[in-house]
C-alpha cells in the first residue's frame, strides 16, 4: 500500500505504512524510521515506530506541517520500494531462566510439556514491534502458535523486573517491577532499561530477539 | 534547603518534561500547566525549565532553612507562611527556620511553588520531572524529604501576570488521526453539552463521564503513537485524554486531540468540572 500521512494533534505527523500487524509491515516500519531519523529534518524532534505505524514529533516553531508532509512521503515512498537496503535491527540474545510461577499453568492451558513450552518459546527469533506500555518494555513477536493464550483474567500487582512473559501473539520482559496481567514463563538478569545508562533501553524497535534458556 | 515536614498529597517535582524517549517508551512528564510552572519559575527569577514542586491537593508542610526567594502560581492555592497567607504569582522572601502550611488547591487542580535557583535533583534523561514509574524511581513527595537548590536562575525576582483561566470555556480541539472514522452523532455527542472529569483523572489521563461517544470502531486496532491530548474513545464511549504521564502508544481510536495552548486549560478542570469540547482546526 502507499503510506498515509495524517496530523497527530499539531506537533506530530502519523504515517501508516500497512494495515496489517506481520514481520513484513515492521521492517518497513523500522526502515523508513532508521531512514527519516537519517535524513536529520530540521525542526524533527523524534520518531517513534510502533506496529503499522511510526510518528514524526517536530517543533512547530521550526518547520512546516506541509514541507514535511512533503519530505516524509518521498522518503517513505522510496523505503517501502526496497526496505531491506536501510538494514536490519541488531540480533540481541536474552539468557532466561525458565522458572516463571505460570510455567505449570500455562503448560496446562495449551495442552503441553513444561519442557515444550521452553522449547517453543526458546526456539524463535522475535522481532522488536514497538515499545511502550512502560519505559524500556519491547512487544516481541510473534509466539509459537501453540502459545497463544490470552492474558490473565486478574492482573498481578507486581510482576518481577526481568519477568519473561507471554500473552496473545506476544513476548516480552519486564522492565521494573510493576503491574501486569501477562503469564510469567521464566527470568532474566539483563537490566532491560536503566535510565542511567546510554542508551537506557537495552532493546529498540526493529532488532530481533532470541530467548536462550540457562540453568535454572 | 527545603525540609519536608508534612508530605503534601500527590506533590511531585516537575520541570518542563522529558521530550525526545518517546521511542523507547518515556513519556514527556513535566508540569500539567507548563505556562503556570514557567510564571511560578520567572516570577523568583529562575529559567522557565527550573524544577519546582507540583501540587495537586495541599495538605502539607514545608520548612526552610537559609534565606531565599519563594512563589507561588497556578491553581490558587491557600497556603500561610507563619500567620500570613501567601499570594500568588509576587516573589516572597522566606527566612531561615520559616514554616509553609500548604493548606489546599482550590479554583483549579495544579498549583506550582518555584524556590529560588530551583530544586537541584539529578537529572535523569534531560529532566527532573518525577515519574511515577518504577523503571525510575519515581515517587511522590514524602515527609522528610530534604531538597537542596541548584543555580537555574537568569534574572531577578519580580511579580509576573496571573495565569489564570475561565473555567467555562470550551477547551479547543483539532481533528484526530481517527477523526473521519467517528460518525456525526459521535462527534455531535464530543461537541456537545459537555462532559464531567472523573475523579479518576490524574497525570496520566483525564477521564470523563456524562455522555458516551459510541462507536464501532475495532477494539483490536493495533498500538500506535500517541500524543500529549489525545482525545482516546475506548469501546465503552467515556472519552480519555492522555496527559503528560500518558502511554507513549496505545491502540484506542482517537477521534480529536486537545489544541497545545489549551492543555493547562484543561489540566486545571478538577474532577467534578464540566468541559465542553469546540473544534478549532
Amino acid at each position: 500500500m502507499t503510506p498515509t500521512i495524517v496530523p497527530l494533534g499539531e506537533s506530530a505527523l502519523l504515517v501508516t505504512l500497512g494495515d496489517r500487524v506481520d514481520r513484513e509491515t515492521a521492517v518497513q516500519v523500522h526502515a523508513a524510521t532508521a531512514a527519516l531519523r537519517a535524513a536529520a529534518m530540521p525542526g524533527v524532534d523524534e520518531i517513534v515506530p510502533a506496529y503499522t505505524t511510526l510518528a514524526v514529533y517536530f517543533d512547530r516553531a521550526l518547520t512546516l506541517r506541509a514541507l514535511l508532509e512533503r519530505t516524509i512521503t518521498q522518503i517513505v515512498v522510496d523505503v517501502m520500494r526496497t526496505p531491506a537496503a536501510f538494514g536490519g535491527g541488531r540480533l540481541i540474545e536474552v539468557p532466561t531462566r525458565y522458572d516463571g510461577v505460570d510455567l505449570e499453568e500455562v503448560a496446562r492451558s495449551t495442552g503441553l510439556d513444561v519442557a515444550d513450552v521452553i522449547a517453543r518459546h526458546a526456539e524463535r527469533t522475535y522481532t522488536a514491534y514497538v515499545l511502550g506500555f512502560a519505559p524500556g518494555f519491547a512487544y516481541l513477536g510473534d509466539v509459537h502458535p501453540a502459545l497463544e493464550i490470552p492474558r490473565r483474567a486478574t492482573p498481578r500487582i507486581r510482576v518481577p523486573a526481568g519477568a519473561v512473559a507471554i500473552a496473545g501473539t506476544k513476548t516480552a520482559v519486564y522492565p521494573a517491577e510493576m503491574p501486569g496481567g501477562w503469564h510469567l514463563i521464566g527470568t532474566t538478569a539483563l537490566v532491560m532499561f536503566d535510565p542511567q545508562r546510554n542508551p537506557p533501553a537495552l532493546l529498540a524497535a526493529g532488532d530481533e530477539v532470541r530467548f536462550v534458556p540457562v540453568p535454572s | 534547603m527545603i525540609t519536608v515536614v508534612k508530605a503534601p498529597f500527590a506533590a511531585t517535582v516537575q520541570d518542563l518534561g522529558r521530550p525526545g524517549y518517546r521511542a523507547i517508551g518515556v513519556p514527556l512528564s513535566g508540569g500539567m500547566d507548563r505556562d503556570a510552572l514557567i510564571a511560578t519559575n520567572v516570577c523568583v527569577g529562575n529559567a522557565p525549565g527550573a524544577a519546582a514542586l507540583e501540587l495537586a491537593l495541599g495538605g502539607g508542610e514545608l520548612r526552610f532553612d537559609g534565606e531565599t526567594v519563594i512563589a507561588i502560581g497556578g491553581a490558587q492555592l491557600l497556603a500561610m507562611l507563619g500567620d500570613r497567607a501567601v499570594p500568588s504569582w509576587v516573589p516572597i522572601p522566606v527566612h531561615t527556620g520559616e514554616t509553609m502550611r500548604i493548606e489546599r488547591v482550590t479554583d483549579g487542580q495544579f498549583a506550582y511553588l518555584a524556590i529560588h535557583g530551583g530544586l537541584d535533583l539529578p537529572l535523569v534523561l534531560g529532566s527532573r520531572s518525577t515519574m511515577l514509574s518504577a523503571a525510575f524511581g519515581g515517587r511522590l513527595l514524602r515527609t522528610g524529604d530534604v531538597f537542596t537548590t541548584a543555580n537555574d536562575v537568569v534574572g531577578g525576582p519580580g511579580p509576573v501576570p496571573s495565569v489564570t483561566y475561565d473555567a467555562s470555556a470550551p477547551i479547543p480541539v483539532v481533528r484526530g488521526p481517527q477523526a473521519a472514522e467517528f460518525s456525526d452523532d459521535a462527534w455531535h455527542v464530543l461537541l456537545g453539552r459537555g462532559f464531567r472529569v472523573s475523579s479518576s483523572s490524574n497525570r496520566i489521563g483525564y477521564r470523563f463521564e456524562g455522555a458516551s461517544i459510541v462507536h464501532s470502531i475495532p477494539s483490536d486496532r493495533p498500538s500506535e503513537p500517541t500524543c500529549l491530548g489525545a482525545i482516546q474513545v475506548p469501546s465503552g464511549g467515556a472519552p480519555i485524554v492522555l496527559m503528560n504521564d500518558g502511554p507513549t502508544v496505545g491502540g484506542y481510536p482517537k477521534i480529536a486531540v486537545v489544541r497545545e495552548h489549551a492543555l493547562g486549560m484543561l489540566a486545571q478542570r478538577a474532577p467534578g468540572s464540566i468541559v465542553r469540547f469546540v473544534l478549532d482546526d
